[in-house]
């Protein structure tokens, strides 16, 4: 047993040997904290697509919309609008999405989210119901906007 | 406590087997008493790092008391949850006769004074002495660990009871009880051992005197010191053994607890860091595309530290919204394992070549090969055990500043001394110039032995200059920490004409415990070869709540029930004979068995498995009953009996019971990190489930106290018999052996 | 500038209106009671009441929170620290091992029993599967809100030294 321990004792000397971690291999300084700057001000709030970008951020949790990022729980949205339901490659789709029908244009997504049991029943889909009408317009219209 | 650059030096001074005691007197008024369980007085430069306060008397290393007689225990181990500072500080305050209402429980600061494997390093060091029986299940638990002796403020092992608690606090508490009555009997003129101590008071009978504790704690420093304290026996115990209520849990039910994650520096603008770590262990960020990132909102700085990418922003949120846009390429992986099934694949490759013999020898006893040739009957099985995330609720965070040469770090760690070395070497400063606060963590589980968090945070100081909190995504510590190995191993057995196994031979692909785990040595088996060959891992290892006990109980334990069943034999009756040499695994196992009724037959469609482990000094046999009749798995009941030795907070101990078995169902049912293009494919709460409210069984535990004089832990030592147990009852239900986990997808 | 009421006190705050409310709450009011688990609703660590009703803080934007009323663990007990009858249940049954999850599990169980005053085992596994507890606490859950609900009496906040003299 004392042996093990000594031997680990050495390890510990060696490893001490190290040298220090590199520098940042590339740094981009935007600003200095508490410095206010142009570039975060807050987004002006009557602005639809902001509107719909701020209504957004519950849909976030399932849904990613940077070009390319993998799929959470629900599919990736960049570019749904003029896409073909339950198309995105590598996403596993409910069955009753996949044979829908809808090719997503933006009266199609406003009158899912309206009621998306309802609209494409056997959907996977279980929350992301945006009842009220104004946000849902501009839930939408944030959606019509990413695309490349 | 005010001018702490005048303390005296110590007035006693002399090594003990049991400890080091010393005592200083503060100039300014105020008074320290030392008792240090170490070579050296730690009083005098301990003082300014534990006090909190004018009045106060700080009566050795381990424990304060105020001018309203409230004891402050300062305990060196880390809260993770699993109650160790205050049941430490309950141990401390029963030898010292302590109110209980009236103790409090301090953090111990990130100093080399507050080693806590000082006892440890006592025996080692002097090299003269084996280490004595209570160390062993502590080296064993501390395993991986112990090259880390120089910097071992470690939590960990499930050993803080058991070291620390029985060999430092108890000691601390007893010699500070005797100096408080040695002072009063000089006071009041009378026999010390007419003086009776109880809730923090100190009276004497027959001439009716009695005074607070507080009152006599300056007195205390003129007395000479007791080098051997006695210690109380388990029939003098008044807290020991009681369900002394948890002193952390007030703040833990009103917002008010402060995790490393909530830390805030006062006067100064908080900035907040999310970090992308490579994909792949071992490749580099070989390009990063930043140009949108760095005009979204509140972003601060873009940093490529070569394997990891970090955003600082006003705010967490928008550091992580900012990283999201952010693209990056990496250089190829070196590794050829891709996938899980590279891995199973390399596994089997590696026991392939060990064949019946071969691999490097852990267990031989007696003649397998001869033994296995004349066995009445022969049965062989493998298993497999896939990787693990330990998923603590409270992601890996660090805030740190770095600044003037000098760094202090805030984080949850169960290593505060050697994150304190990590960080040093990060920056090329002395460790001298590097302050670790370590608040209480929310969850361990292991995972935080590691520092790679603390070395990311740093990094990241460094590069701003200004205070910065890290805080990593759940994806992020989902599938870029440190993780439980998967393994494999593969057994075969060999039954004589009685049932009896006679023959086991036994070789698996991963260790990182010494011996203890991967043998059931408590069954007489004669024959015996148990071997470990050895395979690559792709993802890096870190050590998991009960380390190989954790896929090791599920192999072993899956075995002994298939030999059972292979004899024809009820798995309680066919342990039980084997038990004849361990008296305390029997008592055990038999009290299991008695919990769960276990000769009467489960309802229709349910099954009932049984599995005995011993883990870090503590033996436990956990009944699992599921219900097969939906066609998964529901686990309905679990009845836990287990023997630490004794158990100093049973309330306590039971609810570590609870939380293992909830931690051993989790990753029997659900666990499972695999691997995709060399990368983990599970990413968060979704994929990478853990058991919930609903799934949750009723669970009964009883305790039996069977050694006081060797505890044994209480952290760990509740998972490892889960998994099997639940195995064996499905098999039980419904004839279907389980032979990898997890188990839930097995029945989709 | 967003306006609310945060454990009934008014404020306003400059937040992008996306900004989840844990992350308000967390960095701008200075309330850490509320913890960060998942970031996508999935383990209940940031369970809030928004106008009394329980809602995962990281997954909602504070925009959400115009003109509602916010309640967080730091609101729970009464104007004078008082802790509610969940609160004090916690303590008696000594459910939380690190505490990390418990400020949600508490959010969770609040609204269950004011809305469900005498739950049923499937009615608890119903509103607490939401909220994950890696120490695995459920059992003594379970029990807490029993005893707070009046259904189980209380195993006491268990003895203390004194009785073992």
């Amino acid at each position: 047993m004392r042996r093990s321990v000594l031997l680990a004792l050495a390890t510990l000397a060696l490893s001490a040997c190290g040298s220090k971690a590199e520098d940042p291999v590339e740094q981009i300084v935007v600003r200095k904290p508490g410095e206010s700057a142009a570039a975060a001000s807050t987004p002006v709030a009557d602005d639809l697509l902001a509107k719909g970008k701020a209504a957004f951020a519950a849909c976030s949790s399932c849904h990613a919309v940077v070009p390319g990022a993998a799929a959470g729980i629900g599919p990736n949205l960049h570019g749904v609008v003029g896409r073909k339901a339950g198309s995105l490659a590598g996403f596993a789709y409910s069955e009753a999405m996949t044979k829908s029908g809808i090719t997503w244009s933006e009266a199609e997504l406003n009158a899912f989210l309206a009621n998306p049991a309802g609209k494409v029943p056997g959907t996977a889909m279980a929350a992301g119901r945006v009842a009220d009408a104004e946000r849902r317009t501009a839930v939408v219209a944030y959606l019509a906007s990413l695309k490349n | 406590m005010n001018d702490m650059s005048k303390l005296p030096r110590s007035r006693a001074a002399k090594w003990t087997r049991r400890g080091f005691i010393g005592a200083g007197v503060l100039a300014g008024g105020a008074l320290l008493i030392g008792v240090g369980v170490r070579p050296g007085n730690p009083v005098g430069e301990l003082g300014p790092k534990v006090a909190s306060g004018e009045g106060e008397q700080l009566i050795n290393s381990w424990l304060k008391i105020d001018a309203d007689n409230v004891v402050t225990a300062i305990v060196p181990h880390c809260e993770m949850g699993q109650g160790a500072h205050s049941v430490l500080a309950q141990m401390l305050a029963d030898e010292l006769d302590a109110d209980w209402s009236l103790v409090k429980v301090m953090q111990a600061p990130t100093d080399g004074s507050y080693v806590v494997t000082d006892t440890i390093r006592m025996f080692v060091a002097a090299g003269t002495t084996d280490a004595p029986d209570w160390l062993e299940p502590t080296w064993n638990g501390l395993f991986t660990k112990i090259g880390r002796l120089a910097d071992g403020l470690i939590t960990g092992g499930s050993s803080s009871i058991r070291t620390t608690g029985q060999h430092t606090m108890r000691i601390a508490g007893a010699a500070a009880r005797q100096m408080l009555v040695g002072a009063a009997a000089k006071e009041w003129g009378v026999p010390a051992s007419e003086i009776v101590t109880a809730n923090s008071m100190l009276s004497h009978k027959a001439s009716g005197k009695s005074a607070p504790y507080a009152q006599f704690a300056a007195a205390a420093a003129e007395q000479d010191m007791p080098q051997t304290p006695k210690l109380k026996a388990p029939g003098d115990y008044r807290l020991m053994g009681t369900d002394a209520p948890r002193t952390d849990i007030p703040a833990k039910v009103n917002g008010t607890a402060q995790f490393g994650i909530d830390t805030k520096i006062s006067g100064q603008t908080m900035t907040y860091a999310a970090v992308r770590r490579v994909p792949v262990p071992g490749t580099r960020v070989a390009k990063m595309d930043a140009s949108a990132a760095k005009a979204m909102p509140g972003v601060l700085q873009i940093l490529n530290l070569g394997d990891f990418i970090a955003v600082v922003a006003d705010s967490y949120w928008q550091a992580q919204q900012a990283l999201n846009g952010i693209t990056a390429e990496y250089t190829a992986a070196e590794s050829k394992i891709r996938s899980s099934t590279d891995q199973s694949a390399a596994f089997a490759a590696a026991l392939d070549k060990a064949g019946d013999v071969g691999g490097e020898e852990v267990i031989g006893k007696g003649k397998v090969a001869e033994a296995m040739q004349v066995a009445a009957k022969k049965l062989s099985a493998e298993y497999q055990a896939p990787y693990l995330a330990h998923a603590p609720l409270e992601p890996m965070n660090a805030t740190v500043w770095v600044r003037d040469g000098k760094c202090e770090i805030w984080t949850g760690t169960q290593v505060p001394l050697f994150a304190r070395s990590a960080a040093a070497k990060a920056l090329g400063l002395s460790k001298d110039d590097v302050t670790v606060h370590h608040p209480i963590m929310g969850g361990g589980f292991g995972r935080r032995l590691e520092t790679d968090y603390v070395i990311q945070a740093v990094r990241i100081g460094q590069a701003t200059g200004y205070p910065v909190k890290m805080i990593w995504s759940r994806e992020e510590d989902t599938q870029k920490g440190l993780f439980r190995p998967a393994d494999m191993s593969r057994f075969s057995g060999g039954l004589d004409a009685k049932g009896r196994l006679v023959a086991y031979n036994n070789v698996f692909t991963q260790r990182h415990d010494p011996q203890e785990a991967c043998d059931c040595a408590f069954y007489d088996i004669p024959h015996k070869s148990i071997r470990v060959a050895e395979a690559e891992l792709h993802l890096p290892f870190a050590a998991f709540r009960s380390v190989d006990h954790s896929q090791q109980a599920f192999f072993i334990e899956s075995f002994i029930d298939e030999a059972a069943h292979a004899a024809g034999r009820d798995p309680l009756e066919f342990r039980l004979a084997m038990l004849g040499g361990s008296p305390r695994h029997k008592a055990v196992l038999e009290k299991a068995a008695a919990m769960a009724n276990w000769g009467a037959k489960p309802a229709a469609g349910r099954g009932r498995g049984i599995a005995l482990t011993e883990s870090f000094g503590s033996i436990v046999a956990e009944v699992v009953e599921v219900d097969m009749t939906s066609g998964k798995p529901r686990v309905t009941n679990v009845w836990c009996a287990a023997d630490p030795g004794f158990a100093m907070n049973p309330d306590g101990f039971r609810n570590q019971m609870e939380g293992g078995i909830v931690f051993g169902l989790t990753a029997a049912l659900h666990g499972e990190i695999s691997l995709k293009d060399g990368a983990v494919e599970q990413s968060n709460f979704h994929d990478y489930q853990l058991m919930r409210m609903n799934e949750c069984p009723a669970i009964a535990v009883e305790i039996i106290n069977g050694n006081h004089e060797k505890l044994g832990g209480a952290g760990e030592p509740g998972l490892p018999p889960a998994a099997p147990a639940l195995a064996n009852a499905i098999f039980a239900a419904n004839g279907k052996r389980i032979r990898a986990l997890p188990i839930a997808k097995q029945f989709a | 500038m967003v306006k609310f009421t945060i454990n009934g006190q008014p404020a306003s705050v400059e937040a992008d209106p996306a900004m989840p409310i844990l992350w308000v709450v967390r960095e701008q009011l200075g309330l850490t009671g509320t913890k960060f688990g998942c970031g996508m609703a999935l383990c209940g660590a940031c369970t809030v009441h928004l106008d009394g009703q329980p809602v995962r803080s990281c997954s909602t934007p504070i925009a959400e929170a115009e003109g509602k009323a916010i309640t967080t663990i730091e609101g729970v007990a009464g104007p004078e620290g008082e802790l509610s009858k969940v609160q004090q249940a916690w303590i008696s049954e000594q459910v939380p091992q690190c505490g990390y999850c418990q400020s949600g599990q508490i959010m969770a169980a609040t609204a269950l029993l004011r809305d469900n005053p005498s739950p049923s085992d499937a009615d608890i596994d119903a509103a607490m599967a939401g909220n994950i507890c890696r120490c695995g606490t459920y059992v003594r859950i379970r029990r807490a809100i029993k005893v707070a609900a009046g259904l189980e009496p209380a195993k006491g906040a268990a003895q203390t030294g004194e009785q073992a003299a």
